[in-house]
């Protein structure tokens, strides 16, 4: 214990990682956090060439977007869905600009999706279909979806088959009427933000823990280290907890800073609702609040298995560029490839900690093994961490022996 | 209390760098000379049992050390050439974090860091960061580190590299007194440290003993072998190019040669006693 408290508290004294701490905070928070929420995604327009260019108004914004989307019963039905697209005409007949986020993002992809045939195809706005289908038309909302996913799993060659019956049972599960509200900030969260976390963070992780071991090799203190008594086993496992606790302290920090910000900005309005508002061809029976904890362990678990990873890289090789670079690339390398590969391999790799997407959750893919159909979220949060478990024992083995050169 | 090794060896791929070299230590200081590249390094960090020998046997007290483990680290106190550090600790915490790695109870090894850092004159520096230490300050700290477990074997690699004279001085009479009991090796190419402290010089060179045995006994091998010649100014350089010269002096208009040669070089040249310098050079003169 005294050891893992020295190691970790050696690891914090680099000015390296807390640069990298400070840096990638800044980031996941204050950018893609607070000033995200303030100015350049849900301020008003201003310039619309650039979401820099909006006001920085994002706070009252939403409180409005929040009222407006209230004041439709709190459920998705036909009747709410065509005063939705009524409020909007009526807006626009008054010349009344309504933001994309104030749900018309929303309307214009259920329209979209359910409704194709209303599209006017010679209309110069065409895909702006809010503005100008017939609402009294817009009925049977989730018969409609229904036949969407059934097409949808067809297309996807889904449609059949155990995987067929797998999806179409969770599909069975989600509840309607919809619980609805507004949509726009669940999205930024759950589509865009928390699955980047997992990216960033493997940039850090990877900045932060590859000298682990390889840095003693850098500073010329391994010779050092390894001629006494706890020098091998045990101070390898202290390193090794030290690098994991590192990785869920980065996280935490991170997570408690980017939930701080969503409380301020987005509070705790709509976490009820099905993450299907935001995606409608979603199969998971789940509600956003259970979409936020799943995403936040799929980036918990994935830096911790990262963490392994990396760890077992830099107990590999004597360099810390090299130890660097393989880093990187276990994790950015698969991302790249990976449009270039089969598509069995394609989710292989997605298996690989944070190379995976954690918005799988709105998604409809599975592995199949052993004649089983797995909803690939079920492996995408369970196997990474895994593997960076496994890679602990081989590091240790590695460091925990004398050098052959 | 016994360190042998029988026949230790370690290729590089085709390059040999300790080349079957055997020893039986027992307490006393021995000074491991050569130069640079002659394989001192390696075998250091074979005996200490962090590099694997392409073949042959490190043994303590009969003990094949690579079997005992913790057991045979507990024992030893080293200090690598080119001492690695953490420059964002200071010395205080840096003895600490060794004596965490080398399993002594805290309250004791707060006691020892303190006496440590006295001995080797750092007490005033304890809570400066390591990286405002001078060359000479850092390599106090690693053998302050090296002493932190009271270690029955110790092995420094050039341990007064980085020293000042007067530093050099206090550290030769610190593993002096701290010898006793206990196998001290120390590698270095500063022929002096080991002529005052050595009780036994091993010489390598090229991954081989060339050389074994107590200072005096060494030197009697140079005796009739090291000349003083004066020279005209103009012609030392010459006599350079053609012999070992350990030493040039200008006695006015003439300079007088120390040379090393197995020959008289010049009839005009006179005997000198020979000094553990004169061996080295001996030896190694084309390298030095």
């Amino acid at each position: 214990m005294g050891l893992f408290a020295l190691e970790h508290k050696k690891l914090w004294r680099k000015t390296s990682v807390r640069v990298s701490v400070l840096l990638c905070f800044v980031y996941m928070v204050v950018f893609c956090g607070a000033l995200s929420y303030q100015w350049f995604e849900f301020g008003s327009s201003n310039d619309v060439t650039s979401a820099f260019g909006n006001n920085f108004d994002g706070y009252a914004m939403i409180r409005s977007y929040q009222a407006s989307a209230d004041g439709y019963g709190g459920y998705l039905t036909d009747e709410s869905f065509q005063r939705m697209v009524r409020d909007i005409q009526a807006d626009d007949d008054k010349g009344i600009y309504r933001e994309l986020k104030d749900n018309r993002s929303a309307v214009n992809d259920y329209l979209t999706q359910l409704y194709p045939e209303l599209r006017e195809t010679d209309n110069a706005y065409s895909i702006l279909m809010e503005y100008y289908v017939d609402s009294s038309k817009l009925t049977g909302f989730y018969e409609r979806r229904q036949a969407a996913v059934e097409e949808f799993l067809h297309l996807q060659g889904q449609g059949t088959g155990a995987e067929g019956e797998m999806l179409r049972a969770m599909n069975e599960k989600v509840e309607e009427p919809f619980r609805f509200g507004w949509t726009s900030g669940w999205q930024n969260v759950l589509g865009d933000t928390l699955p980047d976390m997992g990216v960033i963070m493997a940039l850090f992780l990877a900045i932060v823990l590859s000298p682990t071991f390889s840095g003693e090799w850098h500073s010329n203190t391994a010779p050092l280290l390894l001629t006494m008594d706890r020098g091998w086993r045990h101070l390898a496992l202290a390193k090794i907890l030290s690098g994991l606790a590192f990785a869920v302290e980065l996280f935490a920090l991170l997570a408690v800073g980017s939930i701080a910000a969503q409380l301020v900005y987005l509070g705790t309005d709509g976490w009820d609702m099905p993450i299907q508002v935001i995606k409608l061809l979603a199969v998971a029976p789940m509600n956003m609040l259970q979409a936020e904890i799943f995403e936040y362990a799929f980036a918990l678990l994935g830096a911790i298995g990262f963490a392994g990873v990396v760890m077992l890289l830099s107990a590999l090789v004597k360099s810390n560029v090299l130890a660097l670079l393989l880093s990187l690339a276990a994790a950015y390398g698969p991302m790249m490839i990976a449009q270039y590969l089969p598509y069995g391999l394609q989710k292989a790799l997605d298996l690989i900690p944070l190379v995976g997407s954690g918005a799988d959750i709105f998604r409809t893919n599975t592995f199949h093994i052993f004649g089983k159909y797995i909803w690939s979220p079920y492996l995408l949060i369970t196997v990474p961490v895994l593997i960076g478990l496994a890679c602990v024992p081989f590091a240790i083995m590695k460091w925990s022996r004398r050098q052959r050169v | 209390m016994e360190l042998s090794f029988d026949r230790l060896t370690k290729h590089y791929g085709h390059k040999i760098a300790v080349d079957r070299v055997s020893a039986t230590l027992t307490p006393g200081v021995y000074g491991l000379l050569g130069a640079n590249g002659a394989g001192k390094t390696t075998l250091m960090r074979m005996l200490c049992a962090i590099l694997e020998p392409t073949s042959g046997e490190v043994f303590w007290d009969g003990e094949e050390v690579t079997g005992m483990g913790a057991a045979y680290r507990n024992v030893l106190g080293y200090l690598p050439q080119d001492f690695g550090y953490y420059p964002n600790y200071t010395a205080e915490e840096f003895l600490s974090y060794i004596a965490t790695l080398k399993g002594m109870p805290r309250d004791m090894a707060q006691r020892r860091i303190r006496e440590l850092l006295g001995t080797v004159g750092l007490l005033d520096a304890a809570r400066r960061k390591l990286r405002t230490f001078s060359g000479g300050m850092k390599q106090r700290v690693g053998i302050a580190q090296a002493l932190l477990n009271d270690p029955q074997v110790l092995i420094l690699d050039e341990p007064t590299s980085g020293l000042d004279p007067k530093e050099r001085v206090h550290l030769r009479n610190l593993l002096a007194d701290y010898a006793g009991e206990r196998i001290v090796i120390l590698s270095t190419h500063i022929v002096s440290d080991v002529e005052a402290i050595a009780d036994q010089v091993l010489v390598m060179k090229n991954g081989r003993f060339i050389l074994q045995g107590a200072v005096p006994e060494l030197v009697r091998q140079a005796e009739g072998k090291v000349w003083e010649l004066a020279v005209p100014e103009d012609r030392a350089r010459a006599w350079e190019a053609r012999v070992t010269v350990a030493n040039f002096r200008h006695e006015g208009e003439r300079v007088v040669l120390r040379i090393i040669s197995d020959q008289r070089p010049a009839e005009q040249a006179v005997p000198c006693r020979a000094t553990m310098e004169d061996l080295y050079l001996y030896h190694f003169g084309e390298e030095a």
